[in-house]
């Protein structure tokens, strides 16, 4: 959150736009709305702004990079062109299949290609328990914005309790928990919401000898995976990859 | 062993936001095979700049050597002409600098239900037609979801200009759209 300190402008015209962005501390925040609840004009203001927002985002997500693209900047990087820094450095490509590093990898499925087949049977698990959800008549085991609701819920029905965070205030409210299984292993999923989007996030208890989560998009949907000592990470939604990658911050970065 | 780390760092920092940075440069050059000679020399100075970056937004650090790759290549590479064109009178433009704003009576209000309807090509064409700061503002925030203090980075100008900019930007898209003159 950016500008909260600082006094932006008084003018609610241009105020509206930092309050649609959640880049207004509390009160301001507070203030805003109440002056869009005052003000028809600007209420209708304030739903085009929203909906240029979100038609910006579904319709003109960033594409993935190409292959191609990929191997030209493994080669500027990579020993040929710098041989006299990198003489004995493998190349990015080569660094990610040898050491198959656990960092978050670039979108789209142009990485794919470095990841062992061992997460693929987990990838697709996932999706598609998001896709049974989304057909179930509610798409959570237990419904409930507050952490202290879905957290001990899992007690008793997975083994170990997982990480719950509140998102609300980034625009990802908690929508509740559920119970997935991934090959024969139960794994606890948290449901959150963005707009009218779902975000399943699956956590797996895999120990460290797991390979690199990578973003990709599965029969429409966008898979996101990054690991966190233990445990993998795996957001699933119809939402853009953009939106997606905020989410996946925003839960890295909550305490 | 460092130049190894540095190569682990590199693939830290940069490679989840590629995505991002070819859509930054093509936002910028117009062009998809420009874009990716782009983010190729964007690459290669990120990796000689690592010794630069002390932390905060990756995303934020990435575009910004996009951007500063992106102009200097443009510079080099295309006519003059075609570069930096700014269709503000030296009036609005002092007021979108000082993060003002004077929008007037909005000419043309299309309803948030016209809004939601408009089809990628015609988004695609109105963004295009904004003045290339107002653009990059708006790719920057609601194409790649940057926050204002990142897009203040990255663009190297005040918060109060990014929210001005940004708000600027929206309108002229919103009026496109209810012209329907696409």
């Amino acid at each position: 959150m950016s500008g909260t300190k600082r006094p932006l402008s008084n003018d609610p015209a241009l105020l509206v736009h930092a309050y649609l962005d959640n880049e207004l501390d509390p009160p301001n925040a507070l203030a805003v709305a109440r002056q869009i609840d005052a003000d028809p004009a600007l209420a209708a203001e304030a739903r085009r702004i929203d909906a240029l927002r979100s038609v910006l985002r579904d319709r003109l997500p960033p594409e993935p990079i190409s292959p191609q693209l990929r191997k030209r900047i493994d080669a500027a990087i990579g020993p040929s062109r710098h041989a006299s820094r990198l003489s004995a450095q493998p190349s990015w490509g080569a660094l990610a299949a040898s050491v198959v590093v656990a960092m978050a990898l670039a979108s789209g499925s142009t990485w794919l290609a470095v990841n062992p087949a061992s997460n693929n049977k987990v990838r697709v698990a996932v999706v598609d328990s998001h896709i049974r959800a989304l057909m179930a008549p509610q798409p959570a085991d237990v419904a409930s914005s507050d952490r202290h609701t879905v957290k001990p819920w899992f007690n008793g029905r997975i083994a170990g309790s997982p990480r719950v965070v509140e998102l609300a205030t980034d625009g990802f409210p908690l929508i509740g928990g559920r119970v997935d299984v991934v090959g024969t292993t139960p794994v606890p999923t948290l449901v959150y919401g963005r707009r009218k989007h779902l975000i399943s996030l699956t956590a797996v208890q895999d120990g460290a000898g797991a390979d690199a989560p990578a973003a990709q998009s599965i029969n429409g949907y966008n898979l996101l995976g990054w690991r966190d000592d233990q445990t993998t990470y795996w957001a699933v939604s119809d939402l853009n990859a953009a939106e997606l990658e905020t989410f996946a911050q925003k839960f890295r970065a909550a305490p | 062993m460092a130049v190894d780390g540095n190569q682990a760092k590199l693939e830290a920092l940069v490679a989840p936001y590629l995505a991002d940075a070819l859509s930054l440069a093509r936002w910028i050059s117009g062009d998809r095979t420009d874009a990716e000679d782009i983010v190729q020399d964007a690459c290669l100075r990120a990796f000689r700049g690592l010794a630069g970056y002390h932390g905060g937004s990756a995303r934020a650090w990435v575009l910004t050597i996009v951007r500063n790759t992106a102009y200097s290549w443009l510079g080099k590479n295309r006519v003059p002409m075609l570069v930096a064109v700014d269709d503000l009178d030296p009036k609005s433009h002092e007021e979108v600098e000082r993060g003002g704003n004077s929008f007037g009576s909005p000419p043309n209000t299309p309803e948030a239900e016209m809004i939601a309807k408009a089809d990628a090509g015609r988004l695609e064409a109105a963004i295009a037609a904004l003045p290339d700061e107002f653009r990059e503002t708006l790719v920057l925030r609601d194409i790649q979801g940057l926050e204002y203090r990142e897009i203040s980075q990255v663009m190297a100008t005040p918060v109060g200009t990014v929210m001005s900019r940004l708000a600027r930007a929206r309108r002229r898209l919103i009026e496109t759209i209810g012209n329907g003159s696409l």
